[in-house]
Parts: C-alpha cells; sequence; structure tokens
C-alpha cells in the first residue's frame, strides 16, 4: 500500500494533466458555462475520495469523461450535491459565453455558422452526437469512444459515420444557413437552486 | 462535404475556448485544494447493490466500480451500474467467456429471457421492416424500422432519464400530446419532415421514436396507431432473420467461421455475444473474439520461443484479409480495416498496445 501523501502527489498530478480537458467537456454540454465549473468540481471530488483506487494513468482521462457523463446526466435532471466546491471557479465562468467571460474577442461573423452547427448537432440522436462530439471536440480514437460510452467499438464507428451523414444532410454545403438555432446540445437550463 | 471538411466544421463550432484557461485568476489552484480538504475513503463498504454480475476477466474493474459507486453514494451523484458499462477489458485477454446456461428450453429460452424486460414495441402495419437492433440486453437500445424511404428509429432508456430528456426535447418544440401503444405520449417537432414521439415511462424504460428519412406530419400521425407492445414471442419473430439473437449465437458464428482458422483450443462455443445484434455487429464480435485468442497464441508462442506456432498463428492472422465475414462487413463499417490492421503488424512481429481496444478483447 502506498502512502497518503503518494496518493496525494499522484491526484495532483492526474488534476493538473486533466483539469483543462475536464473543464471543456463540461462547457461544451452545459447551458451556462458557470455550471462547467460545478461538473468538474464534483467529477474531480469522486476521483480524489477514490483517489486510491484509480485506473492507471494511461485510463485515467477516459475514466474522467465516464464519470462526467454521470455527474452532467445527473446535473440535467437538477440533481442536488452534497458538496458545494469551486465557487471561485463558478464566478470566473459567469457572464454567458466562455470568450465573454474570458474577455476575449469573438468575430462576430463566425457566431451564426457555429450556431447553425450547434443547432444541427442538437438535432441528431443523443448518442450519435456524442459520439461525433467526443471524435471531434474531444478527439477521441473510436475505441475510446466506445470506452467512455459503454459501446463497442464497432458500434461506434457505426454511429459515427451515421452521425456525420445525417448531420451533413442537416447542414447542407452551406453551414453559414443558421436555420432553428439552439445555443445548447443537450442541457436544459438548469434548475436547482443557486 | 468530405468527412475531413464536415469534422473542420464541427471543430468550428466547439463551445469551448482555450483561451479561458488563461482567465481563471487561480481559480482552479483553488478548486484543487478545496478538493483535498475533503475526507478520503478508506475502505469500500461492500459491493453495490445495483451492480450487475461481471465476467470473470471484468473482475478488476467491477472492485473499481464497486469503489465509485461507494465514492458516489457519498456525494450523490453517479450509479454504479452505469459506470460498470464503461470498463475496459482488464489483462490479459483469457478468451470468450462463453454465455450463459440456456436451461432447459436451449437458445430460445435465452431469447425470451433476453427481450423479457425490453418495450417491445411493433409497427403492425405491413410494408415494415426490422433492419437494426443495437442493445437488446441491456438498459437501453435501439430498434429500426424501415418501409421505403422513410425509417422509424425506436430508442429505450432507462426511466429515470426520462425528465432529462423530456426537458431536452422541449428545446426542439412544444410538445403535443398523443398516444401510443396506449401510453400517453409527446410529439415534438424536429423540422416540417422530422418528428420524434416521446413514450411515458412503463415497466422501467421509456422509449422515443423518432423519423429518418422524409415525413409529414399527417404519415407520422398515420403510423402511431400501428404501434403496439407485442408479446415476447411475437418480438422476436418480428426481428428478421439476419438479427442474431443470444439463442443463435453458436449456429451463426459457426457459419461465418468457415473459412477462418481456428486457434488452439479455441470453442466456438464459448463465443460471447451478448443481445441481439445484426450481421455487422455479430461479426465484429465474432471475428474479434477469434483475432484475440490468434494474437493471445502468437504472444505465448513467441514467449515460449516456439517458432512453429509463431509461424501458423502469423498466417492465421494474415489469412484474415480472405475472411469472407471481413469482407462482407467492409463496406459497412471500418471494423474490418482495423482488425487487418492489427493483424498485419501481429503477423510483422509487432503487437500494438492498443490492440484490445481496437478489437473488443
Amino acid at each position: 500500500m502506498s502512502s497518503g501523501t503518494e496518493h496525494e502527489d499522484r491526484f495532483r498530478r492526474i488534476y493538473a494533466a486533466n483539469f483543462e480537458a475536464l473543464l471543456a467537456y463540461a462547457v461544451r454540454r452545459v447551458a451556462q458555462h458557470e455550471d462547467a465549473a460545478d461538473v468538474v468540481a464534483e467529477v474531480f471530488l469522486v476521483a480524489w475520495r477514490r483517489a486510491r483506487e484509480l485506473p492507471p494513468d494511461d485510463e485515467i482521462r477516459l475514466w474522467l469523461y465516464g464519470v462526467a457523463r454521470r455527474v452532467l446526466a445527473n446535473h440535467h435532471r437538477g440533481g442536488t450535491r452534497r458538496e458545494r466546491l469551486g465557487e471561485r471557479l463558478r464566478q470566473r465562468l459567469t457572464g454567458g459565453t466562455a470568450p465573454a467571460a474570458a474577455g476575449i474577442a469573438d468575430p462576430g461573423l463566425e457566431v451564426p455558422q457555429r450556431l447553425a452547427v450547434r443547432a444541427a448537432l442538437a438535432r441528431l440522436g443523443d448518442t450519435d452526437r456524442e459520439v461525433l462530439t467526443l471524435t471531434v471536440w474531444e478527439g477521441l480514437q473510436p475505441r475510446e469512444v466506445a470506452e467512455v460510452l459503454g459501446l463497442s467499438a464497432a458500434v461506434v464507428r457505426t454511429r459515427l459515420s451515421r452521425a456525420r451523414t445525417r448531420l451533413r444532410e442537416l447542414i447542407g454545403d452551406d453551414p453559414q444557413a443558421p436555420g432553428h438555432v439552439f445555443d445548447v446540445l443537450t442541457v436544459p437550463a438548469p434548475e436547482e437552486g443557486r | 462535404m468530405t468527412d475531413e471538411h464536415l469534422d473542420r466544421v464541427v471543430r468550428d463550432a466547439d463551445p469551448f475556448r482555450p483561451e479561458l484557461i488563461g482567465h481563471l485568476g487561480g481559480a482552479e489552484q483553488t478548486l484543487l485544494e478545496e478538493i483535498m480538504s475533503v475526507p478520503q475513503l478508506e475502505s469500500v463498504p461492500g459491493p453495490a447493490p445495483e451492480a450487475a454480475p461481471a465476467a470473470p476477466r471484468r473482475r478488476a474493474w467491477r472492485r473499481l466500480a464497486t469503489a465509485v459507486a461507494a465514492a458516489a453514494v457519498v456525494t450523490g451523484v453517479i450509479g454504479a451500474s452505469v459506470l460498470l458499462r464503461d470498463q475496459p477489458p482488464a489483462e490479459p485477454w483469457a478468451g470468450p467467456v462463453g454465455l450463459p446456461e440456456a436451461g432447459a428450453g436451449g437458445g430460445y429460452q435465452l431469447d425470451l429471457k433476453a427481450v423479457e424486460g425490453l418495450p417491445r414495441l411493433l409497427i403492425q402495419q405491413d410494408g415494415w421492416k426490422v433492419t437494426t437492433v443495437y442493445g437488446f440486453a441491456s438498459e437501453s437500445g435501439t430498434i429500426n424500422f424501415v418501409n421505403g424511404a422513410r425509417s422509424l428509429e425506436m430508442t429505450w432508456y432507462q426511466d429515470e432519464h426520462y425528465d432529462d430528456y423530456y426537458k431536452d426535447r422541449l428545446l426542439v418544440s412544444a410538445p403535443q400530446p398523443a398516444t401510443v401503444a396506449g401510453r400517453e405520449a409527446a410529439v415534438f417537432t424536429y423540422s416540417a419532415s422530422d418528428f420524434a414521439a416521446m413514450l411515458k415511462p412503463q415497466d422501467g424504460t421509456f422509449v422515443e421514436l423518432r423519423t429518418g428519412g422524409t415525413w409529414t406530419r399527417t404519415e407520422f400521425d398515420a403510423v402511431l396507431p400501428h404501434i403496439a407492445r407485442a408479446d415476447a414471442e411475437t418480438f422476436l419473430a418480428a426481428l428478421p432473420p439476419q438479427i442474431v439473437t443470444p439463442g443463435r449465437v453458436h449456429d451463426e458464428a459457426a457459419k461465418i467461421l468457415t473459412d477462418v482458422p481456428m486457434p488452439p483450443g479455441f470453442d466456438i462455443n464459448s463465443v460471447d455475444v451478448a443481445g441481439a445484434n445484426d450481421p455487422y455487429q455479430f461479426g465484429a464480435h465474432v471475428t474479434g473474439q477469434v483475432t484475440c485468442t490468434w494474437i493471445a497464441e502468437w504472444i505465448r508462442a513467441d514467449k515460449a520461443g516456439d517458432d512453429a506456432a509463431v509461424k501458423k498463428a502469423a498466417s492465421a492472422l494474415r489469412s484474415s484479409r480472405n475472411w469472407k465475414v471481413l469482407n462482407d462487413m467492409n463496406a459497412e463499417g471500418d471494423y474490418p480495416e482495423v482488425l487487418w490492421e492489427v493483424a498485419g503488424k501481429v503477423a510483422g512481429g509487432k503487437v500494438p498496445e492498443w490492440y484490445k481496444d481496437g478489437l473488443g478483447c
């Protein structure tokens, strides 16, 4: 059995190596960016509490994504948490879109196109959309997507092909056409109390 | 638009901007310290009640999932059963574990048992055929019906997710009431030619129907009354012959493996393919298990210095290029390409680290 300090050191390493990826994962899938703070806090809290039994380093990120999926599902259901951590992070993320919150210029011309694509993504089936976004946004290989979603790699490949075909149909050859716009992919406005 | 172009368009629509990280003002470090000030769990308080029976080769991950379930009790966030599905296979590949005992009724009893817990909705109108089934034996799944250029996909989910999905669909359109298979349902309009209907939960699941191809609302409304819940036998009979159910796994495996060399000790009766699968999925499961076993044999022989066995395994793996089942599957997806790549590398003397994930070993 390794010492507590070793577990702490490893957890710090895991946190440092995966914080950005998990924040990005959460920001992409919540209605308000500040809610990503709750998701990230919850995911790493689960990892911290089980720091002695975590998977090896090369499997940890996919495992964290898997935990994040469950946390998000609970978040979407308006689930409550016993812990309230990450208040400062929440404040830093408060303010609407990520670029606005970060004071970053967001070229206006790009917005309609992005929103149109997000609207089209919102119209895919849930699993197809997650397969495609894990592939493109998180940069995962089909076998990794399969691990996160609990599917076989073969199913993921089929789903990915279908998702691309359907998305192509939805956005046509002109992704700039705004169409019916949703700014959020899967998530209703959270109802839990603040 | 090519896949690459499409992916680029999706990438451009990524809501996350990496620059955000630079504007957190140290909040991420504060969170780290907050988390690490929370007491850790020192021991795992027994198996989680939701934990599903695990195959032997997955035992290590089951332990971890149980541990995570224990953590979830504390934080109140996640369930064990879902985490259990996120397990990579543990080392080493020990061969297929086989299907559960079928009991006195043989394979058909397995099939009946497998569909018992499903919603079992069918479109009882001429012209509709089931083309694809995913899931089937798990907590959520999909069955796709096709009639000419139109299709209707039915996906079932655990009932605990109903509110989440319903709220999500409210973003699509206002719901309109309907009745489907005797259940109250809500129809959502994605576009003038694309509709969905979400049924209220029943027996632990809820079902969502979604159109494919071009529909009118009138056509959609006309089909809904023909959707009915079927008994297990009727449901099974409605599945097309190419869908391989648990009771037919061994016979079908034997058929597709006719021209495939069998690894030493490989028993077709131990082939392990859960649920109902279309030929592509089934072929991937079965050829994956054979190939994984050949790779395990190659590794064994290589370690033992058994040159004849290494050559035999390499030759068998190279022959995968000619396996009929893989060539039949090749137009439909990438699994054969992945298998051939792995098989070629192993036959060439190098076992890719990711082979188990790639093949689903």
